[in-house]
């Protein structure tokens, strides 16, 4: 069911690209490169590794494996309409109808059949247990390998030592499980892609941070969470300058995202992955637009080709979400700081104890810095738990209380 | 000329038209009921009739509630945050902190000292410890919901039920009774229940709440019960005005009368210049 969605999507993006004369919109292109790995993952003529999402995946695409991390599945599902009835077969599988919606239909795919057979399994430690313990479950479902990254907490000598021998040992347990022999030259290329698409993303990234910013709601949702996947690839290269190059040209004609972007949005963690209604209705109503997402970001430095694993468990261990909640906040900080946005919404995810645990403390950090919170409680997967008129009204009356505020700033 | 606000809620239809000089000449309570056309229309009859005033004579139409995007011919839709809001506003200066509990609804808004929403709390995932959850305990206990604000008077407080679930409260208090449990005990239990739900409400918009003005609106406010127990939890006594379910249509007549009287343009909830209610101009 997957494999022919996948397939059918990236052959009618193909065909939409050859109808308008070979051009494509960056939002387009990136919408292919997502249909060819989910088409790579269920062709059958690939190996595949599923991965918790701290996963090194620019080091398992230069080992030649088609590697994605599992929550992927539950935002195409939710995507395409699908998960109310995958995560139904988790349910009758024992898992909680309060746990996390994107590991409930993870699960419930494989049950049903719907997950590729891996040859090996990745878990990390970071960001949730709760994913870990899927990866755990899937590797026992599918009696594969399963390898688990312990990601430590500290930006320290020893502790990116620690990470960096682990990861080590990754290339050789991926290896011996998968026949692939270990390249270091095609190592080194797929740094290098991996440092020429970071500069790009830092590029983006700073002329998204503009007023008014260039980037539309939808321009960059998903955007960093996705492309980790094709980190290392040419194609992540093409696709990041594609972004930039669109980027630079709406700023140089002063072509905003939104038209008359009046309210600019901090969205905290991820997006809701089913069709809804809040984009375009922050957009129409209100003028007002999502100029950055929590994990659209550039933490990590460029990381050396030719002794990449020291690098690699840097930008692991330096993911915002992994740590105590300082750092997380501080991170949400600087974000709405460097956007001078006006406002962020945290949907909060049912399920998810990372996302709600510190809801209280990250509302508390952004009004530090003058910056109101939303929280949402949304299920981000699961449709059948969507009532829009509850999320128009509380989305409705935060933009008026924002709007209210600036005027009364402006007045004073 | 007159200025009418219409709170077009889960339970009822609430309607108060203002003068030229923003006093109160009459006001309306309908039940939604199924239809929400014919409620809103009732209620604007009913306000009309009361005054004495003709619709040519209304200048400005402001809705608020779930239905606000319904009510026809109105200048702008503003959502019943903002509308409470401005409602108290104008009945208790002082008041600081809001809770309105309507039909389906629970909510805590807090306001800056000049009125204006600084921050605000709802309720989710679950409509207990509102409206509709007293309407369903009320039916358990075969009373009168008008009745339920008295009914805890001399109970001693030994009674603890369930605030996470309508249904699941409805069966404790259907085993409650069963056991021979006083009602006046139940009821306690009751409002308490809703008060723990409401203060963790508070509390996220508010940690602190000292030197606040808490004030209350919305029909839940009209139980004594209820108010009560929640002044019990929090410490403090909670303002509530005399007519609590008319906040909102308040606050959406004071909207008709500040954005009427500047003659802007009505269009699908916007402004002349495109602008929505409370948007920068």
């Amino acid at each position: 069911m997957l494999g022919q969605y996948f397939e059918s999507l990236e052959s009618g993006i193909l065909s939409s690209i050859e109808k308008d004369g070979g051009k494509a919109s960056p939002r387009k292109l990136y919408a292919l490169e997502i249909a060819r790995l989910g088409r790579r993952l269920y062709d059958g003529g690939h190996k595949v590794a599923w991965c918790g999402v701290a996963a090194p995946f620019d080091l398992l695409n230069a080992m030649g494996l088609t590697s994605c991390f599992v929550e992927f599945v539950g935002a195409m599902l939710a995507s395409t309409g699908m998960a109310g009835n995958i995560i139904e077969q988790a349910d009758h599988w024992g898992y909680s109808s309060d746990a996390c919606s994107y590991h409930r239909s993870v699960t419930g795919a494989a049950l049903a059949g719907l997950m590729p057979v891996p040859e090996i399994l990745v878990g990390t430690t970071c960001p949730c247990t709760g994913g870990l313990g899927v990866i755990e479950n899937l590797a026992r479902h599918f009696g594969k390998p399963l390898f688990v990254l312990n990601i430590p907490q500290n930006d320290t000598v020893e502790d990116v030592r620690y990470l960096a021998d682990q990861l080590r040992d990754l290339v050789g347990f991926a290896s011996g499980h998968t026949g692939i022999p270990f390249d270091q030259e095609r190592l080194t290329r797929a740094i290098e892609n991996t440092n020429a698409a970071r500069e790009l993303f830092v590029e983006i990234f700073d002329l998204a941070s503009r007023v008014p910013s260039p980037a539309s709601s939808k321009d960059l949702n998903n955007f960093m969470i996705s492309l980790a996947l094709l980190l290392g690839t040419r194609e992540c290269v093409d696709l990041a300058r594609a972004f930039k190059d669109e980027f630079a040209r709406r700023v140089e004609t002063g072509s905003a995202g939104v038209k008359g972007e009046e309210i600019r949005l901090l969205w905290i963690q991820n997006r809701i992955q089913f069709k809804n209604p809040i984009e375009k209705m922050l957009e129409d109503e209100f003028r007002a637009c999502i100029v950055i997402d929590e994990l659209n970001d550039i933490y990590w430095d460029p990381i050396d080709p030719d002794d990449p694993f020291e690098g690699i468990a840097r930008r692991c261990i330096l993911i915002p979400f992994n740590g105590p909640s300082s750092r997380r906040i501080e991170h949400l900080k600087k974000l709405a700081l460097t956007y001078r946005v006006h406002g962020a919404i945290n949907p909060c995810n049912w399920g998810c104890r990372q996302g709600t645990g510190m809801r209280g403390l990250i509302e508390a950090g952004l009004r530090e810095v003058g910056v109101p919170v939303l929280n949402l409680e949304v299920d981000c997967v699961d449709d059948r738990k969507f009532t829009e008129g509850q999320f128009r009204t509380r989305i409705e009356a935060f933009m008026e209380m924002i709007g209210s505020n600036r005027s009364s700033r402006r007045d004073s | 000329m007159y200025y009418l606000g219409i709170d077009i809620g889960s339970l009822s239809c609430d309607a108060v038209l203002l003068d030229g000089h923003g006093r109160v000449v009459a006001d309306a309570i309908v039940p939604t009921g199924a239809k929400n056309a014919e409620a809103i229309a009732l209620a604007t009859e009913l306000v009309l009739n009361r005054a004495g005033a003709t619709r040519e004579k209304v200048k400005a139409v402001v809705s608020t509630g779930y239905g606000r995007d319904r009510v026809e011919g109105r200048l702008a839709s503003v959502t019943e945050i903002t509308c409470h809001a401005r409602g108290m506003r104008h009945l208790n200066e002082k008041a600081r902190i809001l809770i309105d509990i309507g039909g389906q609804d629970s909510k805590c808004i807090l306001m800056s000292e000049t009125g204006a929403v600084v921050n605000f709390a709802m309720n989710d995932k679950c409509a207990a410890g509102t409206g509709r959850f007293l309407e369903a305990m009320a039916r358990v206990l075969q009373v009168d919901i008008d009745e339920m604000g008295e009914l805890d008077r001399g109970a001693r407080g030994d009674v603890t039920i369930s605030s996470i679930c309508t249904v699941f409260a409805e069966s404790e208090v259907v085993s409650l009774i069963a056991r021979g449990e006083n009602i006046c005990e139940i009821a306690l239990g009751l409002n308490r229940s809703i008060a723990s739900r409401t203060v963790s409400l508070v509390k996220r918009v508010a940690p602190d709440i000292d030197g606040m003005g808490i004030a209350m609106s919305g029909g839940v406010a009209r139980n004594r019960g209820v108010v009560r127990a929640l002044e019990e939890a929090l410490g403090r006594p909670i303002f509530v005005p005399e007519a609590p379910d008319l906040v909102g249509a308040l606050g959406a007549a004071l909207f008709a009368l500040e954005r009427g009287a500047r003659r802007v343009s009505r269009d699908d909830g916007r402004h002349a210049d495109g602008r929505r209610e409370g948007e920068c101009a």
